[in-house]
């Protein structure tokens, strides 16, 4: 093979596998986010409020009632009759709480919900068991419950108790809230909770909750307060619709939203986030794309080369009966190879690449399992080598036709 | 049938009216001086240049309203060249040299190889096949490039100067050769040549001058 050639095909190399290790890098960073993300449950659940504005005329009117959607138990009823929705619950929630473990003291905040759906919720334990329906007392505590969060001039740290929650499961811990009654003076009152276990992460809210039956919280929420919450006409102000799996939750999304209620979901999150790295690989894609076309010049050029070299040779075949279409696709086959054989080594060179970057990464940010920063996937490989192969073809055409069609006996006299 | 060539802006007039009958079978040896068109003939006949005016009829084929395409059929059948500078691929070995020309005829590989050695046999140059042109004298390459005009078994062979290059021994085993291929093959030649010595066992003797034919004298 001749060294010309050889450049031509390291020039398709490092086209290939920049645009592999490109694309790679935009995979890998979504699939980590998304994998981090969509931890179980978070998927499947929707947050749903009281619409933002009919809360704000409700309390500005003064309680008054229109037809404004209220977040109430009706409305937790109607919201159980979408098709695809498993469970659904209020959630309630309680700030200002602590509990003090070890000697240490820890803020808390409490999660109300339905503990006689919390079977059908997709929240995992993953030590101990959920409470049953009727265990008021009982809680489940978030991953990150004991985990402080301490903000040290601009930079925010996460310092992990010695004590994990796990270690909590079967014991009664002790919470103190307080509130300011109407003399101006403090007041405390205690609640024993008895831990059954540990939520596993959902990436969402309940990761620093502790999750407790809402009758429960209701109840605390009302001392602290010192009035009844009229839900009736006030309604909740959040509630979790549980549904079957990913693939409805649009559709679910689309009927609450008809019902007038504010909805987030992870979903939202991921659809956004999906065109954002859409946008990543483009450009990552992009670059490497230059690259492939500075090599897709240098295929046209060494064709070209080639061709002028072998204008005798040519000639020669043309005279002992070789067609046009016979040396056009003779020089097409050949400028087809430099790509595919370019591709193939480009593929190579970026899983040797992917594998050398996902190791360096984990070395400098650490984890256990290791880290994915980039990712190949099987239809990024194909598409390489497709790309890569049509891309030596493309550039040889017009090289090819231009071969095809030289005269037999000028080709054979020149020299 | 007349050729003109364009030269800048000029047409020059080259082969200025050649009336010509060839037998199958026959050995036709064309002689005169150089520039006189004997190559552009040549060239002509075979196809590798459309004459300006006239008709070449090979048996029923008219080869001067043929395209390119169906030149290209047509020299793969019936037509074999020989050069005065042999015209092998340097790159490649004798045999694949011979081969090559069944390669465009879409014949089998084993085949291909099995045929391209009957052709060198025929040159007596079985032993040097898998020599590249570089490896072999003059008048080996010389038999090499007999070898792929033989190879296809066409009817009509055309050879401009095929001893030009070759010194007076070599030349003379070589046309010794030509002349028992036609002999034992029935084949057509058409032979440019300068050296009247090389005349003996032709048919036709052609002398032209000045694109017209001066002579013709049959043997
Ligand atoms: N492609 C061409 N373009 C212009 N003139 C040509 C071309 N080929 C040949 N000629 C001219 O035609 C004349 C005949 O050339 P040629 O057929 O090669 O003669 P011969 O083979 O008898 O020596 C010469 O004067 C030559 O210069
Ligand atoms: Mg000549």
């Amino acid at each position: 093979m001749k060294f010309r050639t050889i450049l031509t095909i390291i020039g398709v190399v490092i086209g290939t596998s920049s645009i592999i290790v490109m694309v790679s890098i935009g995979n890998g960073a979504q699939k980590s986010i998304t994998d981090e993300l969509s931890g179980i449950g978070s998927v499947t659940t929707l947050q749903v409020y009281q619409d933002l504005s009919s809360m704000g005329m409700t309390s500005m009117g003064g309680g008054k009632t229109d037809d404004k959607a209220i977040l109430n138990d009706d409305a937790i009823k109607d919201l159980k009759k979408i098709d695809g929705v498993v469970a659904v619950t209020p959630v309630v929630n309680l700030n200002g709480g602590e509990i003090e473990v070890d000697r240490e003291q820890y803020g808390v905040s409490l999660m109300g919900v339905d503990y006689a759906v919390l079977e059908d919720m997709r929240y995992v334990t993953t030590s101990g068991k959920k409470p049953g329906a009727n265990d008021e007392n009982s809680v489940i505590l978030g991953k990150d419950v004991l985990t402080s969060i301490t903000y040290t001039g601009a930079s925010t740290q996460l310092t992990e108790s010695e004590v994990k929650p796990e270690d909590l499961i079967g014991q009664n811990i002790t919470m103190t809230i307080k509130r300011t009654n109407a003399n101006g003076e403090e007041e405390m009152k205690t609640q024993k909770l008895k831990v059954t276990g540990v939520l596993e992460a959902t990436g969402g809210n309940e990761d620093y909750s502790i999750i407790a039956d809402y009758n429960l919280v209701t109840e605390l929420n009302e001392w602290q307060t010192g009035r009844k919450a009229n839900v009736k006409k006030q309604g909740y102000t959040q509630a979790l619709v549980t549904v079957e799996d990913s693939s409805v939750v649009n559709a679910v999304t689309t009927e609450v939203e008809a019902m007038q209620f504010t909805v987030f979901s992870m979903q939202q999150i991921l659809d956004s986030m999906g065109s954002v790295f859409q946008m990543l690989q483009i450009l990552l894609g992009g670059i490497g794309g230059v690259a492939l076309l500075v090599a897709c010049i240098g295929i046209v050029n060494t064709m070209t080369m080639s061709i002028y070299e072998r204008t005798k040779e040519i000639g020669i075949m043309k005279v002992i009966g070789a067609s046009i279409s016979d040396i056009r696709n003779m020089f097409i086959a050949e400028s087809t190879m430099i790509g595919l054989i370019g591709g193939l080594v480009g593929i190579v060179i970026s899983l040797v690449l992917s594998v050398l970057i996902n190791l360096v990464a984990g070395f400098f940010i650490g984890g256990e399992g290791g880290v994915t920063i980039s990712f190949i996937t099987p239809g990024l490989v194909i598409f390489a080598l497709v790309f890569s192969a049509l891309v030596g073809l493309l550039s040889g055409v017009r090289p090819a036709i231009k071969a095809a069609n030289l005269s037999s006996l000028d080709a054979i006299r020149s020299e | 049938m007349h050729k003109d060539f364009k030269l800048g802006k000029e047409d020059i007039n080259i082969l200025k009216g050649i009336n010509l009958d060839i037998e199958q079978g026959e050995m036709v040896a064309l002689l005169g001086p150089s520039g006189s068109g004997k190559s552009t003939f040549l060239n002509v006949l075979g196809g590798l240049v459309p004459p300006t005016s006239g008709d070449i009829m090979i048996r029923d084929y008219r080869i001067s309203e043929m395209t390119e395409n169906e030149l290209c059929l047509f020299r793969r059948e019936h037509l074999g060249f020989i050069f005065q500078s042999y015209n092998l691929i340097s790159t490649m070995t004798a045999m694949e040299n011979v081969a090559l020309a069944l390669t465009f005829a879409g014949v089998k590989k084993e085949i291909r190889k099995e045929r391209a050695i009957e052709a060198l046999e025929v040159v007596g140059l079985v032993d040097r096949m898998g020599h590249k042109p570089s490896e072999l004298s003059g008048g080996q390459q010389q038999r090499v490039s007999i070898a792929r005009a033989l190879v296809n078994h066409p009817e009509i062979i055309l050879a401009d100067e095929p001893t030009g290059n070759l010194d007076s021994k070599t030349s003379a085993d070589i046309m010794e050769m030509i002349y028992r291929l036609n002999r034992e093959e029935n084949q057509t030649f058409v032979i440019v040549t300068h050296d009247p010595d090389t005349t003996k066992y032709c048919t036709k003797v052609i002398h032209m001058r000045d694109g017209l034919i001066e002579s013709e004298v049959n043997q």
